[in-house]
Formats: C-alpha cells, structure tokens, sequence
C-alpha cells in the first residue's frame, strides 16, 4: 500500500483555512443586498469549497479518474433530475384552461385560522391587551 | 491467491489478484454507494427547490426565524473534523498510530459537538412550535403574517434531520475506526476502511456545505 499518494500535510491545512474562509465570505456576502444574485453567489461559493472538500480531501484529485466519473453522473443525474421537475412545476397552468392550476397552493393552509397568536417563545398572546395574559396566569 | 502464496498479506482475500486492486475496488464501490447517497439528498434538493420557486417570499421570511450563528458554528465544526478525518489517513498512511488515534477522537468529538448544537437549535424549534407540516404553531409578531411557513420547516426538518443522522452513523463509523486502530488492525499497510469511512465522513461535510448557505444564508 506503500505505493499510495500521500497528500503533504501542509495541502491539508491550506484547504482547511481556505475552507474556514470561504465560509466566512459566504456569510458576509449574504448581508449585501444583490438582488437575485444572492442565491447565485452563495451557491458559486457552495460549489467552491464542494469542490476542494471532493478533490483535496476525498482524493478525487490523486485517484483514478474512473471514480470523479461515477461522482459527475450522480450530479449529472441530480441535473436531470431538477430539469425535468421543473419543466412541469415552473409551467403549470400555463395555457389559463383553470386558472387555479397557475398558483396551486397560494392560499394559507386552513389551520392557520385556528392558531392563537403567540410570544417570541411560542406561549398564545391575549390579542387586546397584556393584563389578561396575567391573570390567566394564575388559573 | 493467497492460497497459493504463503507471503500474501493476511488482508487480501483470495479472489483479488494483489492488495492495490482490492484497494482500488473497495474505493470503486465506495463511490457508488456515494452516488446513492447523492441521489438520495437529491430529491430533497429538488423539493426544496421547487417549493422554494414556489414560495419565494416566504422562504426568505422564514430563514429569519433560523439562528445564522449557530449554524455557522456548526459549519466551522464539521469543517475542522474533515480536517481531523483527513490528518487521521495522513497519520495512518505515515504509520503513526498514536497521532491517527487522536485525530480520530478529535473528529469523533466535533461530530458530537455538531450533534450537541443541532440538538440546542431542534429543542428551541420544538419549544416555540416552528414545527413540520401540522405541528406548526409559532404566532410570533416576526411570523404571523407568514404564508405557510410550516413547508418551510417541513424541508428544514427532513434536510437536516436525515443529514444528523448521516452524522451519528458516521460517529458510530468513526468510533470503530478508533478500536481498530487503536487495536493496531489498521496500518500503513492496509487502511481501506478508515479511507472509505472517511470519503463517507467528506459526503457529511459536503452536503452541510450546501444545507448552510441554503436555510441559514436566504438573501
């Protein structure tokens, strides 16, 4: 087994860092305001350290290629998959035969309605005024 | 063809022709069963995105209700304990067995540091009632307006719950990993496993990698 590749340790400790970094940027970056490239940037990012965790730590890098093969085509396939899916959800309703088909699912669930209103700690709130909330309190 | 050669290594079963493609094998079927495992998430990668495209708003209204701190911890975390898992092959690889023990507890203790924050962030959910599907109860004044915020958590709660238990298998994996070593049945020699359960343990961390800015990070 000898014969493997040993990757130099100091490798490890750079994609550590630049991973530990990249974090950080992604973080920052979700705090400006981009519009729709938010999500675009913090999945370029994703992808970045994705990579460097698929190449540096899993070995895909030194390995034989037959095994970054088998990894693209899941992701090929997850590609295919989303593709697919989207091609009928992002299209629905499309041709205004029923116009309820377009936003299926826009209305509020039901349960809603029954909901109290509640705290920041989940506990239902008198809607009027705090007073009562004491007083219940002590029932 | 141990059979035929008394000076073949105790590891290498018969029908394999030397250890390289024993070892090149086992990686190969590690990959595919990685594969799966992709596969797997993906679907919940699909739900999220369509429900997502669907319900765009309220997505970004309902990450607010996630703690951007803790989840950054646990990224943090799980990076540092891929590093630890990589250090421990590294160590293995140099045959130094005493540094391989230890870079395996480090890893195992940051899984369970990750589980420890997961478990304080699920409690919170479970108290004020940001719940899956019909369990949803949370009025608060930052999410009385919400439109169903209950599919947002429906997706929260099966993403990161079946990427937690990926953590416990793998800590279970990983406390193996140790007795073995520890026991001296893996060596410079012959570390299969501890390379195999590894590229599992990289899986965890790249998936998190993806859940983090997804849930925690909505523009």
């Amino acid at each position: 087994m000898s014969e493997h590749h040993i990757t130099p340790l100091r490798t490890y400790l750079i994609i550590a860092s630049l991973l530990l970094f990249l974090s950080a940027v992604t973080v920052w970056v979700s705090y400006v305001d981009l519009g729709p490239l938010n999500i675009v940037v913090a999945m370029l990012v994703a992808t970045v350290k994705a990579s460097l965790v698929a190449f540096f730590f899993m070995h895909l890098l030194w390995d034989d290629k037959k095994n970054l093969t088998m990894f693209l085509m899941s992701l090929m396939f997850f590609g295919i998959f989303v593709t697919i899916t989207l091609l009928d959800t992002e299209f629905r309703g499309d041709l205004g035969l029923n116009p309820e088909v377009k936003n299926p699912i826009n209305n509020r669930a039901s349960f809603y309605d029954t909901l109290p209103l509640t705290d920041t700690h989940g506990h239902p709130v008198d809607e009027h005024s705090d007073d009562h909330h004491e007083d219940k309190e002590h029932h | 063809m141990s059979d035929h050669n008394p000076n073949a290594p105790s590891h290498l079963k018969h029908y394999f022709h030397d250890v390289n493609q024993q070892y090149e094998t086992s990686k190969f079927a590690m990959w595919a069963f990685i594969l799966t495992e992709v596969l797997t998430f993906a679907g919940l990668f699909v739900a999220y995105i369509v429900y997502r495209s669907w319900y765009p708003d309220m997505f970004v209204d309902a990450h607010k209700l996630l703690d951007v701190n803790k989840g950054l911890t646990n990224t943090v975390v799980l990076i540092t304990s891929s590093l630890t898992m990589a250090l421990a092959i590294w160590a293995i690889q140099k045959n130094n067995k005493k540094l391989s023990v230890l870079m395996l507890v480090a890893t195992f203790v940051f899984a369970l540091a990750f589980l420890g924050i997961k478990y304080l962030e699920y409690s919170h959910k479970f108290e004020v009632g940001q719940l899956p599907g019909l369990y949803y109860s949370y009025m608060g004044p930052d999410a009385a307006h919400l439109n169903n915020p209950h599919i947002f958590f429906s997706i929260y709660f099966i993403m990161t719950g079946l990427h937690g238990l990926h953590v416990a298998i793998g800590m279970g994996l990983i406390a193996w990993l140790i007795y073995s070593t520890q026991k001296g049945n893996l060596t410079s020699e012959y570390y299969t496993p501890m390379e195999m359960i590894g590229i599992f343990w990289h899986l965890v961390d790249l998936i998190w990698i993806y859940l983090f800015p997804l849930f925690y990070l909505i523009g």
